[in-house]
């Protein structure tokens, strides 16, 4: 595989809802024998897709579609139930509110292990720690531990940290949302930056217009189902005309 | 390191970060900071010298030059290897706990967390190695087999890492596993000769099964090849060694695989 390229081939994930799980280990032990009350919920079904080296790939679907989900398995956080999914080169993500963040560790130390997650030694981090801070804009409080961080100050360091290790994939979902809007410029901007130097670019997010803006090529997750996939104003259109239509959009676990 | 492959870089910087971070949080906030992990094996040494060497008047045996019976230096060499067991098998489920959360939310070898908290144990257990063996050297009661001390630490890292590996999965699942490890760990201090001597154990005839078990339980053969490197001065007899090894091996086999297969299932629990 090139440096760069994601591929997912007939990739199926499912989760097990148990309701009344045992929660001690007598509860398990008394509950040998009985029935478990459990639910599969499939949450992907059946996902082809290739992501070329330097593409800029867009996600969007309901809440409850899967999308956080695909995302994951890119970063190798969950194995697949079914299927195959692969990735060459190194990989960042920013994934939720704080990821890859020890609550009582400092920032400084935070940026450090994230490093380290990343396969980057304390010398190289050390090196950019003055542009992870900088782009940040976190300041003194990079000395304080991250638990006392507002949300914002959060995704300002996950996302300084994620896009100054000099990722060859980058993942992002949603959380930039929650940085003001000088944030969400510097970081749009960013990425533009990134994508320009080669790397491959998966974003999550609810803002069509700006997914038809940024994104080369666009994919609408329904139900955890792939529904289409490809030029982004087509998907985007195709994805706004079901929104419209009047319709049952409950999250079950039947589907 | 330019000839570590880019995963192994990887996974040699996680632990440094980890063994770092356990050690560094071990004695947060504390004014006298590694003092403190001088001062429980001591208590420790001191409190059971005196209830068992004067309250009950044990016998330590006498040491390798033949000048020493010294209960406590007999109690010492034998914890210094038995708090390694305990150690790190109690440390490996808090390890594991410690980074569930980071690890549902971004992708890293878990296995990491687990041998850092080790290293960061070893180095510590290093630390009253050397004390032990400062001791000895003043006492005079030293010679090469010092050695075969380093040898039953690893074995005993080994085992407790292997014991680790799996009851830390079983952990993440039910919390209660923890209290139930740490109360079968004080049980089995009492099968690992460290307050009671083998001669003990003849004087009142013990044998059959419980002798076999007794003598040969990991924990008791690292604790055995201990003291004869540190205490009598003698070259460990050859089929305790060979059985040490093979425990700790074995152990330590089948902990790395059962969790590298499980690992991945962490991040899924709720």
């Amino acid at each position: 595989m090139t440096i760069g390229a994601i591929s997912v081939h007939d990739v199926s994930k499912k989760f097990r809802l148990e309701r009344n799980r045992p929660s001690s280990l007598k509860e398990a032990i008394l509950r040998i024998g009985k029935r478990r009350d459990t639910d599969d919920f499939w949450v992907l079904r059946d996902i082809d897709l290739e992501i070329e080296p330097g593409a800029f790939f867009g996600l969007i679907g309901h809440n409850g579609s899967g999308k956080s989900t695909l995302l994951r398995l890119m970063a190798g956080i969950h194995r697949p139930t079914t299927g195959e999914i692969s990735s060459e080169g190194r990989l960042s993500a920013l994934l939720e509110l704080g990821s890859g963040f020890h609550p009582d560790l400092t920032g400084r130390e935070n940026v450090y292990l994230n490093g380290a997650m990343l396969g980057l030694g304390r010398k190289q981090m050390a090196a950019s720690m003055d542009t992870i801070i900088e782009f940040s804009g976190i300041g003194e409080f990079i000395d304080e531990p991250v638990k006392i961080y507002s949300s914002g100050m959060y995704v300002r360091l996950g996302f300084a940290v994620a896009v100054n290790v000099d990722p060859e994939i980058l993942l992002v979902d949603e959380v930039i949302a929650v940085g003001d809007e000088e944030f969400q410029r510097r970081c749009m901007s960013h990425m533009n930056m990134l994508r320009a130097a080669g790397t491959t670019i998966v974003l999550v997010s609810h803002n069509t217009t700006l997914m038809a803006d940024l994104c080369d090529t666009l994919g609408w997750l329904d139900h955890g189902r792939l529904v289409e996939i490809g030029d982004p104003d087509d998907v985007v259109a195709s994805y706004l005309a079901m929104v419209d239509a009047p319709g049952d959009n409950t999250l079950t676990t039947h589907d | 390191m330019p000839t570590l492959s880019p995963s192994v870089r990887k996974s040699v910087s996680l632990i440094y970060h980890f063994a770092e971070r356990e050690s560094k949080a071990r004695y947060k906030r504390s004014i006298l900071g590694w003092f403190w992990s001088f001062m429980n094996p001591l208590t420790t040494v001191l409190v059971y010298g005196f209830v068992f060497g004067v309250v009950y008047g044990a016998k330590a045996p006498a040491t390798g030059n033949g000048n020493a019976e010294n209960f406590g230096l007999y109690l010492f060499t034998g914890l210094i290897v038995w708090s390694v067991v305990t150690n790190v098998i109690n440390g490996s489920m808090g390890w594991l706990v410690g980074v569930s959360d980071l690890r549902k939310k971004i992708y890293f070898p878990t296995e990491t967390a687990l041998l850092g908290g080790a290293v960061a144990n070893a180095i510590q257990t290093l630390l009253e190695a050397v004390v032990l063996i400062g001791i000895m050297i003043v006492l005079t009661n030293i010679s090469w087999t010092f050695v075969f001390l380093f040898a039953a630490l690893i074995q005993a890292m080994l085992f407790g890492l292997g014991v680790g590996f799996i009851v830390s999965v079983f952990n993440a699942r039910y919390r209660d596993v923890q209290y139930l490890i740490g109360i079968l760990l004080n049980v089995s201090f009492f099968l690992v000769p460290i307050v009671y001597t083998q001669k003990l154990l003849d004087d009142n005839n013990v044998d059959g099964l419980i002798r076999v078990l007794l003598d040969w339980n990991p924990p008791a053969l690292f604790v055995e090849i201990a003291r004869d490197a540190m205490y009598f001065l003698e070259v460990p007899q050859w089929n305790r060694l060979l059985a040490a090894t093979a425990w700790a091996g074995v152990t330590f086999s089948i902990g790395w695989v059962y969790f590298r297969d499980q690992s991945m299932a962490i991040s899924e629990e709720p």
